[in-house]
């Protein structure tokens, strides 16, 4: 299998905590990818790391087998990697319609001068995606709607949808499920096994094991910025270091 | 005939027809200046509307850029001779440039620190056009007497004069319009709600804030140049804080990110004072508490932007109806 991301010895420093210290690993192409941990781990930082929001303090990123590291975000988006935040960034004030739009002009471009003149083809396909992936995620009838009056878990579809929409080769969720009740999260697994069923390679964050555990094919487990497991779910589960981190936690 | 093409006639017949023949009815000079300024101001507030109301950026020195583009034309006319034709676009121009100057260092400042930037800026140039004597005559100003000559065509009449400076105002909303009305739009009010999360749909967050920034002061510019054109006589106090601030104030009175608000809060501005001469000075005070009654009560403005949006794609018909966008949403 094609390796799609890889991680060599990313480290960020925070003053004088490591955050993420030394993490090592690698993602395959078409993988489901989790990464757990307990609360303040190092899980958002690593993304952060990842998609070129926080520069790393040492290590390097690689992406399609070019390193990454130190490119400005919008670089790396162009890439092909999209995500969504741990506390729900959609645009409030613009129409769930319009928050969908930016995920796909950010990739196929716009300019002023498209904008006036000769822009039609451009606009066209970008109305198009939107309305594919406003469906994909069922929120065709509320295109009109502002994105604030839309409930939680609504929201939370949108801005995965926004992601999609960027059309990525790998999709990172920072923990998608917080804040929904037990069949929400359910519902949410079997999107998310649906869309890597498609191709797409899928990194997840989770500080919970539930949703995890069921849908990934391979985990790696942060502790105060350290990774202390990197294997299949069954395997991880029973490793007494994941043990100890989850029970010796406030977890 | 359709609601959109019905609606966009009335507004053509209105401003081509109607405004004219009142104002050649009334038959004072006094009014076609307030049709003039209206349109100034007009242009001004949309094009301030595009880095404000959509890009979410407070800018407090619109007004010296309006200014760069007066003096720009005001001087090329009176020193050297080079006309309306070339010295409007030149003016906008000349505007646009001093933006992309003084944007290049300024745009990576975060909210605040971009507003008090943008004050620095204003300040600077009005000391600018108030000491350089050598060039902008200081505190004396500039004047232009050379009346409008298009193509070689000198238009002395007041209705010829309107006819032109309506035209250039309204072609240049129209471009303002359509800016804020497109997808190009949308990744500008995705900079105002969240500018890190636009970076990560893959927009250059700074290029586009440059972008918005300079065509903005291009239009100011453009304004500008119909101002100096029109009243033939521009000094350093045309451009100072306070008309930065009376620019805003349109802007945020008619409705932030609503372009029709924002030309209603322009005509508000300039007409009032106007209509309420018969009260004196206290006329201020009243439309002082006019507009702090308007804010209270009305918080998105006169013309919200949710309603602006729905005007523009329903009623006036810029939104893309393919099969698949059945209610008509989304931008062509
Ligand atoms: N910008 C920052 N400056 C200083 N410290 C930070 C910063 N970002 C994160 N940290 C610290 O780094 C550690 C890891 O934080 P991080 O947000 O990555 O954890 P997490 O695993 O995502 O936790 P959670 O499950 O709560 O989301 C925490 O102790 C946090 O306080
Ligand atoms: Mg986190």
């Amino acid at each position: 299998m094609t390796t799609i991301l890889e991680l060599d010895s990313l480290t960020r420093v925070f003053g004088g905590l490591r955050a993420v210290d030394d993490v090592s690993t690698k993602v395959s192409e078409g993988e489901l990818f989790g990464l757990i941990g307990p609360n303040g781990a190092g899980k958002t930082t690593l993304f952060n790391l990842i998609s070129g929001f926080t520069p790393p303090s040492s290590g390097d990123v690689r992406f399609k087998g070019e390193s990454i590291t130190g490119l400005p975000v919008h670089k790396i988006a162009h890439r092909g990697m999209s995500r969504t935040f741990q506390n729900l960034r959609v645009f409030p004030n613009m129409t769930v319609f319009d928050n969908i739009s930016v995920g796909a002009l950010g990739m196929i471009g716009v300019s002023p001068f498209s904008a006036l003149w000769g822009g039609r083809a451009k606009a066209r396909e970008i109305s198009e995606r939107s309305w594919e992936m406003l469906e994909k995620v069922g929120l065709k009838e509320h295109a009109d709607d502002l994105a604030a009056n839309l409930s939680y878990g609504k929201r939370k579809y949108l801005e995965i949808a926004r992601a999609l929409a960027m059309k990525p080769d790998l999709l990172i969720l920072d923990e998608p499920a917080a804040g929904m009740n037990d069949s929400e999260t359910a519902e949410l697994a079997q999107f998310i096994t649906d869309l890597n069923k498609t191709g797409l390679t899928i990194m997840l964050v989770e500080h919970d094991m539930g949703l995890v555990m069921g849908i990934c094919q391979r985990l790696v487990v942060l502790a105060s910025g350290r990774k202390i497991a990197d294997d299949v779910p069954a395997k991880v589960r029973q490793d007494p270091a994941v043990l100890e981190a989850y029970l010796g936690g406030d977890d | 005939m359709s609601k959109p093409l019905f609606i966009k006639l009335l507004l053509l017949v209105i401003v081509f027809a109607v405004v004219p023949f009142a104002l050649e009815g009334l038959g004072k000079g006094y009014y076609y200046q307030i049709a003039t300024l209206a349109f100034v101001f007009m242009l001004l507030a949309a094009s301030l509307h595009l880095v404000t109301g959509v890009a979410g950026l407070l800018h407090l020195g619109h007004a010296s850029l309006y200014g760069v583009g007066a003096y720009v034309a005001a001087l090329l006319g009176s020193k050297y001779g080079i006309g309306f034709t070339y010295g409007l676009p030149l003016a906008g121009i000349g505007a646009a440039f001093v933006a992309f100057l003084v944007a290049l260092p300024t745009m990576r400042l975060m909210s605040i620190y971009f507003a008090v930037a943008t004050l620095g800026i204003g300040q600077m140039l009005f000391l600018v056009f108030q000491n350089w004597v050598d060039v902008t005559n200081g505190p004396n100003g500039v004047m232009l007497f050379d009346g409008i000559d298009l193509f070689g065509y000198a238009i002395n009449s007041e209705l010829g004069i309107y006819y032109v400076v309506a035209v250039v105002a309204a072609v240049s909303i129209l471009i303002l319009n359509r800016l804020s009305h497109s997808y190009y739009g949308n990744a500008l009010r995705s900079l105002r709600e969240d500018d890190q999360c636009t970076a990560a749909m893959g927009i250059n967050v700074t290029v586009m804030k440059i972008q918005a920034f300079v065509i903005s002061a291009f239009f100011a510019g453009i304004a500008g140049a119909l101002w100096a054109y029109t009243t033939g006589y521009i000094s350093p106090n045309d451009f100072n804080f306070s008309q930065s601030i009376l620019i805003l104030t349109m802007v945020v009175v008619g409705g932030l990110g609503s372009l029709p608000g924002v030309l209603i809060g322009a005509l508000l501005l300039i007409l009032l004072p106007e209509v309420l001469r018969y009260f004196g000075d206290i006329r201020n005070i009243i439309v002082g508490l006019l507009m702090f009654g308007a804010i209270l009560f009305l918080p998105k403005g006169l013309f919200g932007e949710v309603n602006a949006l729905n005007f523009a794609r329903r009623i006036l018909g810029s939104a893309w109806s393919e099969d698949n966008s059945e209610k008509g949403i989304g931008w062509k």
